[in-house]
């Protein structure tokens, strides 16, 4: 089962990029499964869902390290054993962590016979609220994109051209080994591009063997 | 060294005296439900007093900790002021439906009647485990800090936008989340534990810079206030906080609590490891407990983390002792231990064993 993140802050266009993405992936003939974040705020849209057959399920608000986690994963051998989507898109709050989701999603093979694989973390950045966000949430927007594989600036459409500059010159100094590219989620350019990264693309897994050697030289032991 | 009790252990720890070993808690509460009447749901335990005491009270008689910190989930109070609270069987309750679309809707939140719903759970609850625990191990509450509250209530990336664009507004409904939280440190006052633990999540550098985090919790007429309130209805103030990169200077060095649990995240560059936070003086006046991954407690065998434990506990023992400090610190889960069906009881034993025999501090 591959798991795509769709990150983005709240406003960012992120609902309506998953939604048009799920369409078109579906369109490919894929069986697609939505896992959404704070529900409440994201909305998304149970016509949608139902009438295009998806499943969705959600995560909520806590604490990745404990409380998310046990869900997260708990969802995801769920949907596999209920519905076993080949793609399911995870779209997480603005204030998740991608590492800690792509983790959590790992732990879901010790509860049901799977194997996880990661499509590219995506994080949308919205090119018209460009100087808000680094003003008001810089710090969780910058967490957002060093952790992408690949960042789709949004909304170019109405965006000023200095102003998707800004966002490009953003992203490439904070993570320059993402790959840019353009998207508006409302006239659909970007979204044939974005499931074909899904479809094609793997972005590594969370590295526990990096972990247990950092632990290892720290602790000192085996 | 003869053996000391659980409580001499951890006042030994708290004061620098002597101490026969480092203390351990594996931050064990909602797994514990499985120890009740042969295993009850997330949900009853949840919604019950008794049954919310009768876990902590298990879980001592199987694991025999050094403390019994009642945390129950992080939806409480939200779900008290309004917010729609999703209660599957098994799983961790969680805000589904959260209560501002405008802000305006920020002035709406009222102070709720903390004699009903799960606040008066939670305070009868902590009570209960007190009454039966308190002469034993240090036992103390859990309470969200009012900037958590306001999140999850409000939805956190709602509440983190607002707090630039609608400063005031959040403001008003923090002065309502402070309010809320001080009548619930008058309620564990008189549960009779020893301390009061608070949840202060969002002082994490991830999220929030200095400036942010002290004008939305860390100033004094917010935590300020509560921290001081704490002691003064006689409990000792401990904080914890989960975050990848914990406002220690601020939440160690200018709160000054007796106890401060933290996580450490490997792969975070800049996230303190148990070594750096002695060694730059953050256990010199403050017992700190972690700082072991809690999913270790679903995915590990009992070899491997009795293995984390092991050399947890050595590298705890020497940073210490180059510091001059004896057994200032907790073996501790840097966050609740999952409060999973998956959960394997037997690595809590593991830890818990583990630090017995290996905690031992030479004097």
């Amino acid at each position: 089962m591959k798991v795509s993140q769709i990150a983005g802050f709240l406003g960012s266009g992120k609902t309506t990029a998953v939604m048009k993405i799920v369409d078109e992936l579906m369109k490919r003939g894929h069986r697609m499964a939505i896992v959404v974040n704070d529900v409440g705020e994201i909305n998304v849209d149970a016509k949608f869902i139902e009438s295009h057959g998806l499943k969705a399920k959600e995560i909520a608000g806590g604490c990745i390290c404990c409380q998310i986690a046990g869900t997260f994963s708990e969802t995801l051998a769920k949907l596999h054993d209920s519905y076993n989507p080949e793609i399911v898109i995870v779209e997480p709050s603005g204030v998740a962590i991608p590492w800690g989701l792509k983790r959590a999603a790992e732990y879901s093979e010790a509860k049901t016979d799977m194997v996880i694989e990661h499509a590219p973390v995506i994080t949308l950045v919205d090119a018209t609220r460009v100087d808000l966000l680094v003003k008001a949430v810089k710090r969780l927007v910058e967490t957002q994109i060093r952790e992408a594989d690949v960042c789709f600036v949004n909304k170019v459409d109405t965006a000023p051209p200095a102003d998707i500059a800004k966002t490009e010159q953003m992203i490439r100094e904070i993570n320059p080994r993402a790959e840019i590219s353009h998207m508006s989620s409302e006239t659909g350019l970007g979204i044939k591009y974005a499931c074909d990264l899904i479809e094609n693309r793997i972005s590594p897994r969370y590295d526990e063997a990096v972990e247990e050697e950092l632990l290892r030289k720290q602790y000192g032991g085996k | 060294m003869a053996e000391m009790s659980h409580i001499e252990r951890v006042m030994a720890g708290l004061t620098n005296a002597k101490g026969d070993r480092l203390s351990t808690y594996p931050i064990a509460c909602g797994v514990n439900r499985k120890l009740v009447n042969g295993g009850v749901s997330y949900r009853d335990w949840a919604h019950d007093p008794k049954l919310y005491a009768q876990a902590f009270i298990e879980g001592q008689k199987a694991f025999d900790f050094d403390f019994a910190i009642g945390l129950m989930d992080l939806s409480v109070m939200a779900g008290d002021l309004g917010a729609g609270v999703r209660f599957d069987k098994e799983n961790t309750p969680f805000v589904e439906k959260t209560l501002v679309n405008s802000p305006e809707d920020y002035e709406k939140f009222k102070v709720p009647d903390i004699k009903k719903g799960r606040s008066h759970v939670i305070l009868e609850g902590t009570k209960q485990f007190c009454d039966v625990l308190k002469t034993q191990v240090i036992t103390a509450g859990f309470l969200e800090g009012p900037l958590l509250a306001l999140s999850q209530s409000a939805g956190a990336e709602r509440l983190f936008m607002d707090m630039f664009t609608n400063p005031s507004a959040v403001h008003k409904a923090l002065k309502t989340m402070t309010e809320y939280d001080v009548e619930m440190v008058k309620g564990f006052g008189k549960t009779g534990c020893a301390g009061l633990c608070w949840d202060y999540l969002w002082g994490n550098y991830s999220c929030l810079g200095d400036k942010e985090y002290n004008e939305f919790e860390g100033c004094k007429k917010y935590a300020g206030d509560l921290n001081e309130l704490t002691g003064k209805e006689g409990m000792a103030l401990a904080i914890h906080n989960c975050a990848d990169l914990p406002h220690l200077d601020t939440q160690i060095t200018a709160f000054k609590p007796a106890i401060y649990s933290m996580a450490y995240y490997p792969l975070i560059p800049g996230s303190p490891s148990a070594t750096e936070t002695i060694e730059k003086g953050y256990c010199d006046n403050c017992l700190v407990g972690g700082q072991i991954d809690p999913q270790l407690f679903i995915r590990a065998s009992v070899e491997k983390i009795t293995q984390v434990t092991k050399d947890l506990c050595q590298e705890v023992k020497t940073a210490l002792c180059k510091r001059g400090l004896g057994s200032r610190y907790i073996i501790a889960s840097g966050c609740e231990v999952p409060p999973d069906l998956h959960t394997k009881m037997e690595n809590i034993k593991a830890v818990v064993d583990t630090t017995k025999q290996y905690g031992i501090v030479d004097w």
